[in-house]
């Protein structure tokens, strides 16, 4: 009977889902375009070739060379060396570079007559990622040039050839990029940015298949076919989404981790049993909306919002806890923060499943849901109580 | 008499354009979900992400410190690491394990080691080494940690040098010229506080306003298709040639409400919030001329793939994240592969957020992006002549199918 039922939603949605181009565009071209772009346009991992400007008010063999070490760094590039400071700012503010350095006048004389030069550095941060990594460049050319220039005095003084290094720089830093050695922004950004159109998407096409059978009045034509039991209607209903969306999951959880090879410390096979609660979860919070509020454009709007709101409190760009206290708390509202806190420990940092379990019970959670709303859900789409506007 | 029915056509042009204007405010005032979009939508989404990012920045970022030199240099050290606004030292371990397994819980998010020999190292004029390891899962984090730690590492360096350079008979003005020959001094010339709010938020708004218009104009046309089959509610001469009255006259409609809207959130919302503003308001309100133009026409192209009232949001709300990415904001153009630079040359959002955060945030003026500028002209342009075409599309379409229905009643 259950089977039967099943089986009669589950062809009947299967012949819906071809009707129209709307449910293909919205679950597969939409993440098929997702990966494609967003795996493509960070390709580089750092962006390279930043272009800066040198504004050289000094014209000596000495600015001529920093000017070559600069553009040998991979991350800039020099697109314009001028004699006039006005002409790089005009640059910096119509974008066209991200930063600059001025090399005083005399300030080869002054470095022979011991006197230090002031050599400022601009960058702009109103572009926040371009603006750090050219400030860095920068401050790197400026010690390495410091650096080159007492290594030559040193030596004239007769400082043995290992002495110099540590005398030099006493104190070195080693850096270790848990889980990220390259400091590939990729990595920052794909898995944060990825899961949450994931979920939206998800959710989104969950309250459609639903609303739209309340909206066009099929709702009770369609529970028909599951013998009035909502639960077979749904499983039934939702079942060939649930399917769609945990091989596009699990496609691209291939593509990121096995083919472009980003940092998996942990177990792949946990990771993506992960990904499939989250399919589930997203569609719990999707029918969830449209029990709680049974009128589609109601239901749509509101899933709009919650589902952009999820991509900011994902906290893969700006942490939650560096958020206001008031809203921090708020977090625990979306099933995808809870599947990136999962990424972040499986996947990135190796914690293990001892640690990162905890928050696959978070995902899960989301699957009592549905039940909140059963009978309501039941009644609008029987009844078909409420007004479609 | 040529002259006249010139006359003529014009006083009938703009009657037809005063009737599609004020009809298409009665439409908006009489949907509730479009005024959700434009209104609510407009007014509320910029005051919920500036109180998100209000912080601007992490400030104390826990770490954990394995410090198994003891020493006075490693004590100094991370003395001035805690003073730092961006550190704060929560847990001291006794060795790395435990400070790692912190790390991976993510009770901290950086840890600072000191090996045994760091003292003596420093004390025997070789390198001493520090280790520092960061969690990677945000950039602030590893950008915060490591800011404070090399600002730290820096100052004692140059105070061991000037220590070396004294034992060695250099003093003075000749000891700091030898450890620092060049002085850089750093000028964040724009958003000079490094704030993500003050960065990310310009072009969110312009986002928003992108958005908002397009979602809303996507819902009165889907509305439009999906109830009126059995009428038109354009009158049948406009039909055809005059289509693009009907075109312009929405336009006004929608531009006349989004002047208000855009003057609230681009004039109002940066004073409230203290965002960057140092370009000239008025200019900036010159580029959101054809702006706005260009995102009205556009929306109006696209409205073709809209058959029903919520099918928008279903086909196109994944387009807000990837619209943001494209305009260059968080990952700068010049990273960005051809194709997908010459690709987010069709978007209004991309030239919109380009122009605007150039001129709000860096006080570009109107003639220094003469190429966002023009680009959004010929977008409103082209767009116009597409939203014509799509418009008059749609009108058959409907009228095809309403002259079905009436065949068969």
């Amino acid at each position: 009977m259950i089977v039967k039922g099943f089986k009669n939603v589950f062809k009947r949605e299967l012949r819906q889902m071809f009707s129209r181009p709307i449910y293909l565009f919205a679950t597969i071209l939409i993440m098929g375009f997702c990966y494609t772009f967003f795996l493509s346009l960070m390709q580089q991992g750092l962006p390279q070739k930043l272009p800066v400007a040198v504004v050289d008010l000094d014209n000596s063999t000495i600015s001529k060379r920093t000017i070559r070490e600069l553009n040998a760094t991979p991350s800039t590039e020099i697109v314009l060396v001028t004699g006039s400071y006005l002409e790089a700012r005009e640059l910096m503010q119509s974008g066209d570079i991200f930063g600059f350095i001025v090399i005083p006048k005399n300030f080869y004389k002054d470095i022979l007559t011991n006197k230090i030069p002031e050599v400022p550095l601009y960058y702009n941060n109103s572009y926040l990622i371009a603006g750090s990594l050219v400030y860095k460049d920068l401050l790197t050319l400026s010690v390495l040039g410091s650096a080159a220039y007492e290594r030559a005095v040193i030596q004239k003084r007769g400082v043995d050839k290992e002495n110099i290094l540590p005398t030099i720089q006493p104190i070195v830093i080693d850096k270790h990029q848990m889980g990220n050695p390259w400091v590939n922004y990729s990595v920052f950004l794909v898995n944060g940015i990825i899961p949450g159109i994931f979920q939206l998407t998800i959710i989104m096409m969950t309250i459609f298949v639903i609303g739209f059978e309340i909206k066009n009045r099929t709702s009770k034509s369609w529970l028909k076919k599951s013998n009035y039991s909502l639960a077979v209607g749904l499983a039934g209903k939702l079942a060939p989404y649930t399917i769609l969306f945990i091989i596009i999951g699990l496609s691209g959880n291939v593509l990121i981790f096995k083919t472009m090879n980003f940092p998996m410390n942990g177990s792949f096979i946990l990771f993506s049993f992960g990904t499939i609660l989250l399919v589930l979860a997203a569609q719990a919070v999707g029918i969830f909306i449209i029990g709680l509020l049974p009128v589609l454009r109601v239901a749509i709007s509101i899933g709009a919002i919650f589902s952009i709101l999820s991509v900011t409190y994902t906290g893969f760009t700006f942490p939650i806890e560096a958020m206001p206290p008031m809203a921090q708390g708020a977090s625990l509202l979306f099933p995808v923060r809870h599947y990136y806190l999962f990424y972040v420990k499986e996947a990135l940092l190796g914690a293990g499943p001892s640690v990162s379990i905890i928050h696959l019970c978070a995902i899960m959670s989301f699957l009592i849901l549905p039940f909140v709303v059963y009978y309501r859900l039941k009644e609008a789409a029987i009844k078909m109580n409420y007004s479609i506007k | 008499m040529k002259k006249q029915s010139l006359i003529q056509h014009i006083i009938t042009g703009l009657n037809d354009l005063k009737w599609v204007y004020i009809n298409e405010f009665k439409q908006i005032f009489r949907d509730k979900g479009v005024m959700i979009i434009f209104f609510l939508g407009g007014m509320l989404y910029p005051l919920i992400y500036n109180s998100l990012y209000m912080t601007e920045n992490i400030y104390k970022i826990p770490i954990a410190v394995v410090d198994n030199s003891a020493s006075k240099e490693s004590r100094e050290f991370l003395k001035k690491l805690d003073a730092t606004p961006e550190v704060l030292l929560k847990e001291s371990c006794s060795n790395l394990e435990e400070a790692s397994d912190l790390l991976k819980r993510q009770k901290v998010h950086g840890i600072i080691y000191f090996p045994k020999d760091f003292h003596s190292k420093i004390a025997k004029h070789e390198q001493a080494h520090i280790s520092v390891y960061s969690d990677m899962s945000s950039f602030l984090y590893y950008k915060g940690f490591l800011t404070a730690t090399n600002r730290v590492m820096l100052e004692q360096s140059n105070l061991i040098h000037l220590d070396r350079y004294n034992n060695i008979g250099t003093y003075g003005y000749n000891a700091q010229q030898l450890s620092r020959a060049i002085n850089a001094t750093e000028v964040a010339l724009f958003n000079p506080g490094g704030g993500y709010a003050s960065f990310l938020i310009p072009g969110i708004l312009i986002l928003i306003i992108h958005q908002t218009l397009f979602f809303g104009i996507g819902m009165l046309a889907g509305t439009a298709r999906e109830e009126n089959k059995k009428h038109t509610l354009i009158p049948d001469h406009l039909i055809g040639k005059g289509i693009y009255r009907v075109v312009l006259g929405r336009a006004a409609t929608y531009f006349t409400l989004y002047s208000l809207i855009s003057a609230y959130v681009i004039g109002l919302i940066p004073i409230i919030f203290n965002l960057p503003r140092i370009g000239n308001i008025w200019e900036i309100y010159k580029l959101m001329l054809p702006f706005l133009l260009s995102t009205i026409f556009f929306s109006m192209s696209l409205s073709i793939f809209i058959k029903n009232r919520e099918t928008g949001f279903i086909a196109f709300l994944f387009s807000s994240v990837v619209l943001l990415f494209l305009s260059g904001l968080p990952w700068p153009r010049s990273g960005m592969p051809d194709f997908w630079r010459y690709f987010s040359y069709i978007f209004p959002a991309t030239h919109g957020v380009q122009g605007y955060v150039k001129m709000n945030s860096t006080g570009a003026t109107l003639s220094q992006i003469r190429f966002e500028y023009i680009a959004l002209w010929i977008q409103t342009a082209i767009y116009f002549i597409i939203a014509t075409f799509t418009l008059n599309y749609m009108v058959k379409e409907s009228k095809v199918a309403s002259e079905n229905i009436n065949s068969e009643d």
